[in-house]
């Protein structure tokens, strides 16, 4: 058994100290509490010179945006400024902001300090307002390990925790040495996963991980990739098996083959033919703003689903994407919450499918439109190779032929699905046919959306709460509509147009179901021994 | 065929008539305002604002007929493991909330609600579409009902 002092401290960034004390000087200490014997460790020192130039670029780009609203030509804003006798003032002021970025940042950087503990990870930061923070490992939700621009060129990478709580409630710890990030991040999986003697700090090194034989990756190689930092014990990442990746081409392909791309084109077609007829360019200016929009969107489409790579471990399965900002997710099994695959109308000739998940703790991310998504763009047996990945077993005898019915399938077809009655073509004349659910031992899938197809499936344990609603004109016609509630996320599950009896048996069935999947829900701690039974 | 909104094993508990005051009194409020604005406007500046003053009117009455309707559709149920919540006439929904789902109970009152002895309990869950909101309870009800779903959450407590 570990005692309080095998705390690690197996991922100490080398620099920062001389040895396992001396730091508490820094932590703040106006809060008693009983972490004392955590071994507190700091982050990379060259993180102010990360965090700092995001000051500057913020700066440089307020300053530029503000001198492009001024319009051309016009000898105002800074080009004015530039070309006028004071011009030593724009140097000097982005001096100042620079200087005042790197010391907050220093500033920052040295009241950072974070310990992981047995249960939990504590993080403790701010100079004026101190904050500790400490989340609790069995509810973790995803790690992420995020790299920008600036950090790669260090060698440097952010942490990120995830936990279910709303906005800003995860733990950041970063700037760290990527090695040093990996072993963090195996670390504190494998403590999440309930590998309590995994990473001894003391014996130097550290034995394969038995609990790899008592749950192993599905399919997984033996070999077991080891990262070792520099001062500390061996620590043996879950062995991972690449499932797939998607190629820069298809990427490129499936951007084109969008609504936004198609109407940019012709956007740009009658912009340009506009301004030959009129003969007068710079309308261009007027609409530059939506023009930027748009092909930042499309770019940012590309740039962060650059590179896709899928793989699966017994931590999870772990996404690797990134162009300019890389970024590996690693969600471990049982945290997706919803899944749902779509596909727009021009990808329907390839038969391409997006997937996309609720996980808890990327909800209130402002970037979810990229932090959720599990495959940008697949074939059919990719996507659904993926929704094996987070939903091994759904339940049914051919599993194939639900899900096909589900994705292309409509009420013509008679299968497992349940659609709408012919009346809901008053109220849903284009998709009334795609409207429609199945439940399988393991999860409810609703499908809908003609154009735009969707399959949405939920877990039965992962069901949140129900409703079921109806309007004047529903109920004239005998619909009612059904909807499941999931975490926050760009799945929202839900169907329709359902006839009211089936709505009605739904609803009743689905509360029911839900509670036994629960019952018998895996445990928090993947790879804790035995279930917990509630 | 029975409505899909009412199970047959379920006994509803109504909420007090006396939210029909706390919701009709705001609205009075506000359609108050533009029908005497509209009165005393048509009468000195021109017939024109009888119309505003005759569509607020509408409006106004328009509510005091939906209003007591819509308080009386109310109904909540605490079944064995879950809760259910009823509204609405026209749109009628039917929501259900298992009590190992509850992440937390709000109970609020604003003065009006404290005047008139009413209180708000709401249920969250870790999803922000749970609309579990059941209005017009007396405070030793929303009281009640506040332990009785929290030691129920409790006892069913299910992560996530």
């Amino acid at each position: 058994m570990n005692g309080p002092g095998a705390v690690p401290d197996d991922v100490r960034p080398d620099e920062t100290k001389p040895d396992g004390i001396g730091l508490d000087d820094a932590a703040p200490e106006s809060v008693p509490d009983s972490t004392d014997s955590l071994s507190w460790r700091r982050v990379h020192p060259v993180t102010p010179m990360v965090r700092g130039w995001a000051v500057l670029g913020g700066a440089i780009f307020i300053v530029g945006q503000q001198t492009l609203d001024g319009g051309p030509g016009e000898d105002r804003g800074l080009i004015g400024l530039l070309t006028s006798d004071f011009w030593w003032t724009v140097p000097l002021g982005l001096v100042l902001v620079a200087l005042a970025g790197f010391g907050y940042a220093a500033l920052a950087w040295r009241m950072t300090t974070f310990a992981v503990g047995e249960e939990t990870v504590h993080l403790r930061r701010g100079i004026l307002f101190k904050q500790q923070r400490h989340a609790r490992l069995d509810r973790l939700q995803a790690v992420d390990v995020r790299q920008p621009l600036v950090a790669r060129l260090f060698g440097l990478c952010e942490l990120k925790l995830e936990v279910a709580g709303g906005s800003d409630s995860g733990v950041t710890i970063g700037y760290l040495r990527d090695a040093d990030a990996a072993a963090l991040r195996n670390e504190l999986l494998a403590r999440a996963a309930g590998l309590k003697g995994t990473p001894a700090s003391t014996s130097g090194v550290v034995p394969p991980p038995d609990a790899g034989g008592a749950a192993p990756a599905p399919g997984g190689t033996p070999e077991g990739t080891t990262t070792s930092p520099a001062d500390g014990p061996l620590l043996v990442e879950a062995p991972e098996r690449p499932v797939l990746e998607v190629q820069p081409g298809r990427l490129i392909a499936s951007l084109l083959r969008n609504g936004v791309s198609i109407g940019f084109a012709l956007f740009t077609i009658g912009l340009i033919v506009t301004m030959i007829v009129t003969g007068r360019p710079q309308i261009v200016f007027t609409v530059i703003a939506p023009i930027i929009g748009i092909g930042g969107y499309l770019f940012n489409r590309f740039s962060t689903e650059f590179a896709f790579r899928v793989a699966i471990s017994a931590d999870g399965i772990r996404l690797r994407h990134g162009l300019l900002e890389t970024r590996a997710q690693t969600i471990p099994p049982g945290r997706v919450q919803a899944v749902s695959l779509t596909q727009g109308l021009l990808w329907r000739g390839p038969d391409w499918w997006r997937v996309q998940v609720n996980v808890a703790g990327y909800g209130g991310d402002s970037n979810a439109e990229t932090t959720n998504v599990l495959l940008p763009v697949g074939t059919r047996d990719e996507a659904l190779t993926v929704l094996s990945l987070v939903l091994p077993d759904l339940g049914v005898e051919d599993p194939r032929a639900v899900l096909d019915d589900g994705l292309s399938g409509d009420s013509r077809r008679t299968g497992r699905f349940v659609g709408s009655p012919r009346s809901a073509r008053w109220v849903d004349p284009v998709g009334w046919r795609r409207q429609g659910f199945a439940v399988t031992g393991r999860a409810l899938l609703l499908r809908g959306g003609r154009l735009y197809r969707i399959l949405n499936v939920v877990p039965h344990e992962r069901t949140q709460s129900l409703r079921i609603a109806s309007g004047p004109l529903q109920r004239r016609l005998g619909l009612t509509s059904f909807e499941v509630h999931s975490t926050p996320g760009p799945v929202s599950p839900q169907v329709s147009h359902l006839r009211a009896a089936d709505a009605a048996a739904l609803l009743g069935e689905q509360a029911a179901r839900a509670r036994t999947a629960r019952a018998h829900a895996g445990p928090e701690r993947w790879m804790e021994d035995g279930e917990h039974e509630h | 065929m029975t409505s899909p909104f009412d199970p047959h094993d379920v006994t509803w508990s109504r909420v007090s008539p006396r939210l029909t005051a706390a919701r009709l009194i705001p609205a009075s409020i506000t359609f108050a305002v533009p029908v005497v604005a509209g009165v005393v406007l048509a009468l000195t500046v021109g017939r024109w604002f009888w119309l505003l003053a005759g569509t607020a009117a509408v409006l106004w009455v328009w509510t005091a007929l939906l209003v007591p309707r819509q308080v009386r559709a109310i109904g909540y149920a605490e079944r064995e493991d879950d809760l259910l919540i009823r509204k609405g006439i026209m749109f009628v929904s039917l929501t259900v909330v298992p009590y190992g789902r509850m992440q937390y109970v709000d109970v609020e009152a604003g003065p009006l609600d404290r005047r008139l002895g009413l209180a708000t309990v709401q249920l969250h869950t870790a999803s922000p579409g749970t609309d579990a909101q059941i209005p017009g309870l007396r405070p030793q009800e929303a009281a009640r009902l506040r332990d009785r779903l929290a030691s129920r959450g409790e006892a069913r407590l299910a992560g996530l």
